[in-house]
Formats: C-alpha cells, sequence, structure tokens
C-alpha cells in the first residue's frame, strides 16, 4: 500500500495529491466544492484521480484531509446551538469581550456577536481562587439546573468555562461527567482541554467556538469516513490543523475549533518541504490567490506558530474585529490583495487596490461576467503578463478590451495617464501593498527581509512573486511543482503530531522544580499515547517544549524553546540566556536586572515529518519545443513593454538555463520573471530564479 | 523643493510612512511594562517634518495624543532645542503636562532624524509611565507638586550617549523604578526602529529629505478635512453639558460653542466651570485633543492624520478654567474632563450634522488602581483596570454594550487581576436596559464588583464618572442610566480620590448606560 493521498477542500476547488511513496510520482486533482454536502465532491474527485491514474482505493494507506468547513461554518453562523455555562456572576464575560474599539476613528463600527446569545448563558455557583483553590464548591443540584435549563432550550452543544479553571480542571470535569451521564447526545467542550491558558474571554471564546462547530465536524467526518471506507479505503484518515500538524480523526471530532486554518497551514507545510527539498532553511511562503495574499515565515525549516488568532472579523483583516481563538495557529499575514482587488481613485486623489475584491463573481472586468471595474487581473493582463487565451489552461477567455475600458474609465482617465501607466500603477500599489506587509511582519520577528528566499503559489502568487520579492530584496524566488494545489500537497509531507498546553505563571527565580518536571513529563506522556493512538512511528519522535516568557510585569510573552530532560535550578542560566537571545533579536535591546516569569509551557510531540522525493512524471521535451511564443510585456520601470519569451511549464525539463525576463505558463497559474535574473529548472522540476539585485 | 509625486508613487510612500510608525508603535507596546500602554495603547509614535508638523501617527493610539507630540516638538524648536542645538543621536524627554499631554505620568520623547548631516525631520513617542512619584495616580493630589516628579525638556540621550544624572533622578522619585525606566527605553528602542526603518525606505526610494512628502500628505488630509466640513451648513451650534466634577457637591458645567464657516471649525468653551479643587483639569494641548477627535470621527474618519487634518479645526477656552489649566492646579485624573468632551462636541455638532455623531457614551471610562503590600506573597503591587460604560447610540444602530468611547482601553481579564492583587472579582455583568431608549438604544453599561481577600489594606485610587449625572441622548433619544458607586458592608467612598479598601470589604461599580439616540415609539 504505497499511496497517500491528500484532500483539500476550499471554497470555490477541492483539490488532490496523490503520491507513490515508493516512486515519489505526485498525481494532482481537481473538482468543485460541493455544497451543502462537500462529501459528494470529495468521493467525485478520490474516485477520478484513483481512476486516472490507475490506483485502486485499498492500495492507499492514509489520506490526509483538511477543510474550510469550520471556518465556514463561524463566518456563516452556521453552527449548533451552542450554551455556555461559566461562574455564577461572570455570564456576559462573552458579550462584554475586551471592550476594546478596533478602529479609533470610526464611530459607526460594529462588534461581533457571541454565538452563544444571553439566555443560553448560564452560571453554576463556585469559584476557585487565582491559585485553583477551591473558595466555593460547586454543587451537583447547581450543575443540575444549569444543565437542565440549556437542555430545556434546545441546545445540541454545551461549553464549560469557568474562572481560574487552567489551574485547577476538578470542577470543569465534574461538570463534563454529569452532562454525560444524565445527556449522552449533548457534546461538551471544556476550556480546559480547548485552551487551559489565564484569560477568561479569550478561553471562552475558543471554547464556545469549538463546542458551536462540534455536531456539524463530527457528522461531517464520520460521513466522510463512511463513504470512503465504500470505496475499499482502509487505511487511516489524519486531519490538518491550523498548528501545521495532522491530528487523528478522533483528534478532530473531538477539538474541530483546531481545524480552522488547515487549509492556509498546508500551504506553510508545503513551503517547509520544498525548503527543504531545495536546501533552503529559511523562507517567505507566499500565496496569492483571488481576494487575499498571505505571506508565512518558516524558519529553520520550521514554521513560525502564533497563539494570537481570531476567526469571523466583522471588518475584514482588521485585527480585534474578530472572535479571538488563542490555538496555536500557523503565523500568517493576511491581505486584502488578490487577483480580484479592485482598484480605485480615494477622495484624496490616490490610487489604491483592495480590500474590495470582484472575487469570482462578477471577478474582474477581463472575465466578462458583468464586472466592469478594474482588478488587479486586469492590469496583469493589459502589461502583458497573462495570455487571454490560455487562462486556466485555456478553459477560460480574457476580454482584454473589457480590461483595458475598466482601467481607462476609473484610473487612466481620471489620474490624465496612459492606460498602461495605469496598470503599471495598480500593480506596482498591490506589490507595495503585499511587500510592506511582509517586510512589516519579518521585521517584528527581528530578521532582515533580504535573508529571505520566497516560495511563492496560488492562483495569482507567480504572477506576483517577482516585483514582490525584487521589493523585499529577496535573492531567489522558487516556484514549486504543483504550485495549484499546494495546500493539499503540504498535507502530505506534514508530520503527526500533538501538543499540550498548561499555564504555569511563576518567576524563574521562584520555580518548584519538581513541580515543573512533574507537569512536564505528563505532557510528554500524553503526546507520546497520542502518537500511540495515531499508529505513527513513536521511535523517531521528537519533544520540543516551548515557555511563553516575559519580564516580571510585562504583558506579551515571546516563546522561548526550553532545554529537555529535567529541568532545575541549573538550567535557569540557559533559560535566561535564551530569552535573552530571542528578546534581543525581536526588539534590539534587553531590560537590565529584570526578573523573567514562564506564563504558558508547550510540549509537542512530533512524528517524523514524511520524506518524499517528488517526482512528476510527463513526457520530457526538449527545450526548445518549451519556448510557445514572444510577447509584448511591460515590466516595473521600463517606458515601453519588452518582447518577452513564453514557455510552457510542461515541456521544460530539468537542468534548463535561462535569462529573465520570461513567461512561464502553467495550467494554474503564470509566472512573470524581469530582467536581471536567471531562471533553472531543478532536479524536481521546480522553477528557481535568481534575482540579481544592483548594488 | 524636488518636483511632487505623482498620485501612485504617494499612495505608495504614504502606505510605508504609516507603516513606519505602527512598526515602532507595536515595538513599544510589546516591550512596555505599563499595563495602561500595553493594554490600553495608551501611546501614540508620529513621525514629524523638520519644522515639527506631523506627516504620520500610529494607527492605534488613544485621542489624548492627537497633535500633541507636534505640538510638543514646535514648542521645543520655538523655546528650548532650536535647530542648530540638535545632534544626531539625541533624545529630549519632558512630561510638563502643558508642552506634553497635560498630566505628568506621560512621558514625551523627541528625536531629531538626520540625513546626510542636515535635520530633515524629528520622531516622537509618547506613553503613560508605570509611576512618576507622587501621590498615587488620579484625582488624588491637591495641587501640582503632589503629582510627582516633572521634568522639563532636558536630552535623556546626547548624541547616543545616555544623560546618566537624568536617568537617576528619575529612579530616585519613581515607585516602580525599573518598569518606569524600561518604558522610558522602549520608547527609545520605538524611536531608533522608526529612524531605521524610515532610512531604509529613503534610501529605497532614493530621497534627500521629507519635506515633498510631508507637504503632500498633509495638504492632502488638509482638503479633505476641510471639503467634509464645508458640506455642513454655517452657523453657531450650542450644547451645555453638566458633569459629575467631585460626584458629591461640586459638579462641573460645559459649555460648548461649535462654529461652522465655510471651511473651518471654532469651538469656544467660554462659560465653562473654573478650575476644579481635584485633579481633572485639563491643560489647553489636552482640550484640543479631545476636542479634535470627535469633529475629525465627524468629518474625516478615513484619512490618516496629520498635521493638515488639524489646521481647520480652532479651539479656544478661557484661561484658567478647567479646560485651559495654569499653575499650579492638580491635573492627574485630567481624562475624565476631557472623555466627556465628545458630547459637548457631539451634541453642537448634531443640529448641523446629525447623520455623522453619536449620542453620549457610558464615558469617561473608569479607572481604578490598587496598590499596597501583599503578605501573603510578600510583595508591593501597583495595579491599574478600566471599566467602560455603554456605547452611544448612533443615527442608523444601536450603542454597543461596554465599549470604550472616546479613549480606548481595554479591561484587564479577571484572571490576571487576581493573579496581581489581591482581590477576588465577584461579578463582572451587563446593566441591561440600562442604555437610553431610542429609535436606537444606548448600549448597556456593567456592574463590576471585588472584594479585599487579603490579609492588608488596599489603598485605592478611584475615578468614576456620571454617577450624579447622566449620558445624555440626542435628538429626542433617551439618557442611559447613571451609575453608581457603593461598598459592602455600606459606608460612605468618594465617587473619586483615595480611599482603603479594608479586608473582606467588598466594593460595587455599576456603570452608566450610553444614550439613545433619535425619539422611541
Amino acid at each position: 500500500m504505497p499511496y497517500r493521498l491528500g484532500i483539500d477542500i476550499g471554497g470555490t476547488f477541492t483539490d488532490f495529491v496523490l503520491l507513490n511513496e515508493t516512486s515519489g510520482d505526485l498525481h494532482f486533482g481537481k473538482t468543485l466544492t460541493t455544497y451543502p454536502d462537500p462529501t459528494n465532491g470529495i468521493i467525485t474527485g478520490t474516485k477520478q484521480v484513483l481512476n486516472d491514474f490507475n490506483v485502486n482505493a485499498a492500495a492507499i494507506h492514509t489520506i490526509v484531509h483538511g477543510t474550510t468547513l469550520v471556518t465556514n461554518a463561524v463566518i456563516e453562523r452556521k453552527g449548533a446551538k451552542t450554551g455556555f455555562i461559566t461562574t455564577q456572576g461572570f455570564t456576559d464575560v462573552p458579550e462584554i469581550g475586551r471592550e476594546l474599539r478596533y478602529d479609533i476613528y470610526d464611530i459607526f463600527l460594529t462588534m461581533p456577536e457571541p454565538l452563544v446569545p444571553q439566555k443560553l448563558r448560564v452560571g453554576v455557583e463556585e469559584r476557585l481562587n487565582a491559585k485553583g483553590e477551591v473558595v466555593m464548591a460547586l454543587t451537583q443540584a447547581s450543575i443540575e439546573r444549569a444543565v437542565e435549563t440549556l437542555v430545556g432550550r434546545g441546545v445540541q452543544s454545551i461549553a464549560v468555562c469557568l474562572l481560574h479553571s487552567f489551574v485547577n480542571p476538578a470542577h470543569e470535569r465534574i461538570i463534563a461527567e454529569i452532562i454525560h451521564q444524565k445527556y449522552p447526545h449533548i457534546y461538551t467542550s471544556l476550556s480546559v482541554d480547548i485552551m487551559p491558558e489565564i484569560r477568561e474571554y479569550e478561553r471562552a471564546s475558543a471554547t464556545i467556538m469549538n463546542a458551536y462547530v462540534q455536531p456539524i465536524t463530527d457528522k461531517y467526518l464520520e460521513t466522510l469516513e463512511k463513504r470512503l471506507r465504500v470505496l475499499g479505503f482502509t487505511g487511516n484518515i489524519d486531519i490538518m490543523i491550523s498548528s501545521g500538524r495532522l491530528t487523528t480523526i478522533e483528534g478532530a471530532r473531538k477539538s474541530p475549533v483546531q481545524l480552522l486554518e488547515s487549509g492556509p497551514a498546508g500551504g506553510a507545510m508545503a513551503s517547509v518541504f520544498f525548503g527543504k527539498l531545495t536546501g533552503r532553511a529559511d523562507l517567505l511562503g507566499f500565496d496569492m490567490g483571488g481576494t487575499t495574499a498571505k505571506a508565512s515565515l518558516i524558519l529553520n525549516n520550521r514554521p513560525e506558530i502564533t497563539n494570537q488568532f481570531e476567526a469571523a472579523r466583522v471588518r475584514r483583516f482588521k485585527k480585534g474585529s474578530g472572535l479571538p481563538v488563542r490555538i496555536p495557529v500557523i503565523d500568517l499575514i493576511e491581505i486584502g490583495a488578490g487577483g480580484g482587488s479592485i482598484a480605485h481613485i480615494d477622495h484624496l486623489g490616490l490610487l489604491k487596490v483592495g480590500p474590495e475584491s470582484a472575487a469570482s463573481q462578477p471577478g474582474p472586468a477581463c472575465y466578462g461576467r458583468g464586472g466592469d471595474k478594474p482588478t488587479v487581473t486586469d492590469a496583469d493582463l493589459i502589461l502583458g503578463y497573462l495570455n487571454e487565451k490560455y487562462f486556466l489552461g485555456g478553459t477560460m477567455t480574457l476580454d482584454r478590451e473589457a480590461a483595458r475600458e475598466a482601467v481607462h474609465r476609473h484610473i487612466a482617465e481620471p489620474l490624465g495617464i496612459t492606460i498602461e501607466q495605469a496598470a503599471m500603477g495598480i500593480r506596482r500599489v498591490v506589490d507595495e501593498n503585499m511587500a510592506s506587509a511582509a517586510r512589516v511582519h519579518i521585521l517584528e520577528k527581528g530578521y532582515d527581509p533580504r535573508r529571505f528566499s520566497m516560495i511563492a503559489f496560488g492562483g495569482a502568487g507567480p504572477v506576483h512573486a517577482f516585483s514582490v520579492a525584487r521589493l523585499l530584496g529577496s535573492p531567489q524566488m522558487i516556484i514549486p511543482v504543483g504550485a495549484g494545489v499546494t495546500s493539499a500537497l503540504g498535507f502530505l509531507v506534514s508530520p503527526v503530531a500533538s501538543e499540550a498546553i498548561r499555564s504555569f505563571v511563576c518567576p524563574l527565580d521562584e520555580i518548584d522544580w519538581q513541580k515543573l518536571n512533574t507537569m512536564l513529563r505528563a505532557m510528554e506522556e500524553e503526546g507520546f499515547e497520542f502518537l500511540r493512538h495515531a499508529k505513527a512511528d513513536v521511535s523517531k519522535a521528537r519533544i520540543t517544549c516551548i515557555a511563553d516568557m516575559r519580564y516580571v510585569g510585562q504583558g506579551h510573552e515571546i516563546a522561548v524553546p526550553m532545554p529537555l530532560g529535567e529541568l532545575s535550578a541549573d538550567s535557569v542560566a540557559e533559560i535566561e540566556a535564551t530569552f535573552l537571545k530571542e528578546y534581543q533579536l525581536r526588539y534590539n535591546r534587553t531590560v537590565p536586572a529584570m526578573r523573567l516569569e514562564t506564563v504558558t509551557w508547550r510540549v509537542a510531540v512530533s512524528a517524523a515529518a514524511p520524506e518524499i522525493t517528488p517526482n512528476q512524471p510527463g513526457a520530457e521535451f526538449a527545450n526548445e519545443n518549451a519556448l510557445k511564443a514572444h510577447r509584448s510585456v511591460w515590466f516595473v520601470g521600463d517606458s515601453t513593454p519588452t518582447e518577452t519569451p513564453v514557455f510552457s511549464r510542461y515541456a521544460l525539463s530539468s537542468g534548463a538555463v535561462f535569462e529573465g525576463p520570461a513567461i512561464i505558463e502553467e495550467k494554474e497559474s503564470t509566472t512573470v520573471i524581469g530582467k536581471n535574473s536567471t531562471v533553472r529548472i531543478d532536479e524536481f522540476k521546480n522553477i528557481v530564479i535568481d534575482l540579481h539585485h544592483a548594488k | 523643493m524636488t518636483t511632487k509625486y505623482d498620485p501612485i508613487t504617494l499612495s505608495i510612500l504614504w502606505s510605508r510612512l504609516l507603516a513606519i510608525v505602527d512598526e515602532a508603535g507595536t515595538t513599544l507596546q510589546r516591550t512596555s511594562f505599563s499595563t495602561v500602554t500595553r493594554e490600553s495603547n495608551d501611546f501614540a509614535v508620529v513621525l514629524m517634518d523638520k519644522y515639527g508638523r506631523s506627516i504620520a501617527q500610529s494607527g492605534i493610539s488613544v485621542p489624548s495624543f492627537l497633535g500633541v507630540l507636534p505640538m510638543l516638538t514646535q514648542a521645543l524648536l520655538k523655546d528650548y532645542f532650536p535647530p542648530e542645538s540638535w545632534a544626531e543621536g539625541d533624545t529630549v524627554m519632558t512630561n510638563d503636562p502643558w508642552l506634553c499631554a497635560g498630566h505628568k505620568p506621560d512621558i514625551g520623547l523627541v528625536s531629531p532624524i538626520f540625513k546626510s548631516g542636515a535635520l530633515i525631520g524629528f520622531i516622537g513617542t509618547i506613553a503613560h509611565s508605570p509611576d512618576m512619584g507622587g501621590a498615587l495616580w488620579g484625582a488624588g493630589g491637591r495641587d501640582l507638586y503632589e503629582e510627582g516628579l516633572m521634568v522639563p525638556p532636558t536630552k535623556l540621550v546626547i548624541a547616543g550617549a545616555e544623560n546618566v544624572t537624568l536617568f537617576n533622578i528619575i529612579e530616585a522619585n519613581v515607585r516602580v523604578a525599573k518598569q518606569t525606566i524600561g518604558d522610558i527605553r522602549a520608547q527609545l528602542a520605538a524611536n531608533e526602529q522608526g529612524i531605521s526603518s524610515l532610512m531604509r525606505l529613503m534610501d529605497e526610494m532614493g530621497m534627500e529629505n521629507l519635506q515633498t512628502v510631508a507637504e503632500q500628505v498633509i495638504e492632502a488630509s488638509e482638503r479633505a478635512m476641510r471639503e467634509a466640513i464645508r458640506k455642513a451648513p454655517d452657523g453657531t451650534y450650542r450644547y451645555e453639558y453638566d458633569a459629575d466634577g467631585d460626584g458629591l457637591e461640586n459638579p462641573v458645567h460645559i459649555s460648548c460653542a461649535v462654529t461652522i464657516k465655510d471651511d473651518e471649525i471654532f469651538v469656544d468653551y467660554a462659560g465653562t466651570s473654573g478650575a476644579h479643587p481635584l485633579g481633572i483639569n485639563a491643560v489647553m494641548n489636552y482640550t484640543y485633543a479631545y476636542t479634535a477627535y470627535p469633529i475629525k470621527c465627524a468629518f474625516s474618519p478615513d484619512v490618516p492624520n496629520n498635521e493638515g487634518s488639524f489646521r481647520p479645526i480652532h479651539v479656544t477656552a478661557p484661561k484658567g478654567s478647567l479646560l485651559n489649566a495654569q499653575k499650579p492646579v492638580p491635573l492627574g485624573a485630567r481624562n475624565i474632563t476631557g472623555n466627556i468632551l465628545h458630547a459637548a462636541v457631539f451634541g453642537a455638532l448634531s443640529e448641523a450634522v446629525p447623520a455623522q455623531v453619536q449620542a453620549d457614551c457610558g464615558a469617561a471610562c473608569w479607572c481604578v488602581v490598587l496598590n499596597g503590600h501583599d503578605t501573603r506573597k510578600h510583595q508591593d503591587y501597583v495595579e491599574y483596570f478600566f471599566l467602560n460604560g455603554g456605547y452611544g447610540a448612533r443615527p442608523t444602530m444601536h450603542g454597543i454594550p461596554t465599549l470604550s468611547f472616546p479613549t480606548n482601553v481595554a479591561n484587564v481579564p479577571i484572571e490576571v487581576l487576581e493573579n496581581s492583587a489581591p482581590i477576588m472579582v465577584t461579578e463582572k455583568s451587563l446593566r441591561r436596559n440600562s442604555g437610553g431608549k431610542g429609535v436606537y438604544d444606548g448600549g448597556a453599561g456593567q456592574r463590576f464588583s471585588f472584594k479585599n481577600v487579603g490579609e492588608d489594606p488596599i489603598n485605592i485610587s478611584i475615578l468614576t464618572e456620571k454617577t450624579k449625572t447622566v449620558a445624555r441622548g440626542l435628538q429626542g433619544g433617551l439618557d442611559g442610566k447613571k451609575g453608581k458607586i457603593s461598598i459592602r458592608p455600606k459606608r460612605f467612598i468618594a465617587p473619586k480620590g483615595l480611599d482603603k479598601l479594608m479586608p473582606n470589604e467588598e466594593i460595587v461599580l455599576d456603570l452608566p448606560g450610553g444614550g439613545g439616540f433619535g425619539t422611541p415609539d
């Protein structure tokens, strides 16, 4: 059984990547995502890809799956009727939030509605203090009253978050036990399982979101598994989670909130993989689609992880306008820049692009579907980057005149410039927006943007990556194979792993080391237990231990890698030194003579990531045949267009080397390569471009 | 002067400049110790041209600092440090309330920016420090001198070398010296980072000075503001507003006249109460910031603010009054006064531009400072936290429960609070129906109560507002419910000032709801 299958459900398409682990052969497939039941599309697509490449379902030993189901359920408010139980006196915490506005000048702002309305939030009499000691005992009567109220009001799922429960989970566990005994059909989510960290609003928010999506995710995964079994599939199903790791189907059913960012996490993990493959440990992953662009930083072959995620923002891209979910998520910056982003002149007379997007309906003007606003794709067509006859491999013809008309009317005419100048302006502004966001992101982490090579994917990624890489000063960019199904490919190269999280707020010089070691060993054991259960190879498992630390008195923590094994007072010097190094890196200074404290400990136990050597089977062409045509292309800074060779990616063989400028077309995207660059097709058929920078 | 930037290049440059101040702001916030700075965004970073005119201000910030750093920098250039006295690597510090942001905890740091040896601009940061000595922060000081250390404009860093004497003086005068000094260093780091990011941008773009871009962005923001004001009907609009003052026998009154004339706005506070014995007096800089803020919200909310945004806005208040305080009246809790000015300005403007304003909020934000010694933990603590009332209704929308306005401060999580001070929070819940009814209702206020569960008394500095007065409705909307402060077991506690919360005493804070908008059915 040498096959693994990655399946990624996106908003529009469901992508498939079938890998033969013995030969490294990769096969790709794509179908339309089906609504309301996306398993229809999965089954159709799976049959198709198995049929196309003559593989039997029984030959697949693992299917790795990721989906936007959870995200969409939260955004569209299509989750289950959910109840919330908390300490008496605090039932309004989810509605009160943090009391902060996300835009200081907009008096007409709105805040996200809580997922659980007031009448489904009930209190129980109980109280723990900050040390986790019971100040008021929890009574059975109080729990039963609360649960009966909620069940009577028709909830399917209950979230429980009590004050200080992350220090002492006993009360939450008792409540779960009683719900389970009396109402076994009701789903229960405990904050101590979902996000055992200090800060009651954020912990409640993540727990409620988990409860809200649990019933639908559970049913969905159950159906999916059954239907895959019907095809004759007998292997494992792993699920991609937001942190770039894989969990079991049981893990996903228990804690579905982890699936929020599974697709983008797949993209980042694919970046890690291609980085390893091409010998680059530090990379910037760049994914640009129809409405958004995402960038993720890969450092030392690992994606950066954050726990500052927000879902369902009421104002897109505006930090603070969503519901917080402080679970480990791959650190992605997302900005409103995509092929469909609309260009306009604002009331200051400045050219702006996005974040409004024409999306796929009505789409850019050149789609000819009724869109008349100029978009980034229209500008790309006018500048000669895109081929109107080979868009999506020729399945769609673009209307150049419609693009010119839209750019003329909305941009060129008001600014008194030519259509090409206006198109170039759109291009410059959107590329600058992306470069600027990526630059800030990299600088915030304390690194020099110029040291990162870029790996680009997504429909519009390869079209824009070169200019963005130029602006950032990147030395190199890589367009990997399978750029149209990158997330699904990323699923296949992610490790099975679990992460245990515990709050341990304590100054470094006051730590009870024995207590800490006991806690850490228990966390490790949890991880190994998970791996054994997931049938992963425990012998090669790797433990990583991270403490979120800060100077005593600060409110923002930084993640500090901890030494493994038994910790003791002797470890303090090493821990301090690591903290200071990380702090210095981010903030370019340290604070003398301040005490340090740990806030949260995270122990991950990870199986080895699958090692694969990809091979895209297909006919090898002589490179001369790869040259399809020449066309006029406008490059940044030029006053006249350049006759530029256009290649077919499918006909370029490993070892080909040529100088930019050039255009390389493939079905899902177009790679635009500017001047002063060298293009090479590597042994895996990735396009590797060296950017020669002036100086 | 070089030729102007085209609209495309200008758009790119402007975004980059805004990104630079935001990035410096993030550094400041993440490295600071002060709860007020890090949880409550009580800071600002401003990039200025060589005349001290604002080009870009950090997006995260509070209104208190609108225009303050440019006013400070211009005053420094005029009265303290003329252009030729600045050297590369200098940083000037001051917390003079009249030059800076109206009370001593706000520290301003201004650094010059040099390019090829020429002074081309300034970057400044202002942030609320954890402590500046004197009485505990709040309305407790009887005069300016009880409110702690005052540092007149002085070079904190001289051509790259730290002024050790000044650091020593500060350290010797404040309660939590390491944290206060740590925050000053965080500000220095933010200034440095802003300068180095700016240098990278200028090198990339081949820029030698900031004047061309400064003129263009200032002109664009000014034009947008003037155009918006011009659309409003000319006239003088008045609003009379009562506020708590001390919340006992000595209330205050704000008299506000807003005159719209062509494309300019003049706000005059003649008729407003005189200086108050409590430290709730506002200096002119501060009054200006909190008056310009609602005007910006009403007329030009989406244009990045700079010098140009404020040129058409003129504010006057009688010298020596509550809103134009003179030495040596106490100023510590001037935020209570600043935070209610929007109600008077919106109230007056509602006659001219009713679709662009909101009803009064349950503001000002209530502030609590706890300080003492925790015998069980063998440590001293100073802990700040903030609570917000209901957000006022809008012409087309209800208000929002418990949302900070006009300042923008988050609450401190209960679990964090209980870890920091020997208290237990007994309730945090919405006061349903405390918002004023209207076509659109005001947002609800909240109840927040806590108990001293330690062995020692807790020094408490408290600032409330609208325990005697209310958040007013607009356009026929009803007023919100007023707030209340009480102690169990029952005894007297002043709504503003210093007190001691004894072990087992519980304090109950009921925050006011927001005003409604439009006559309800």
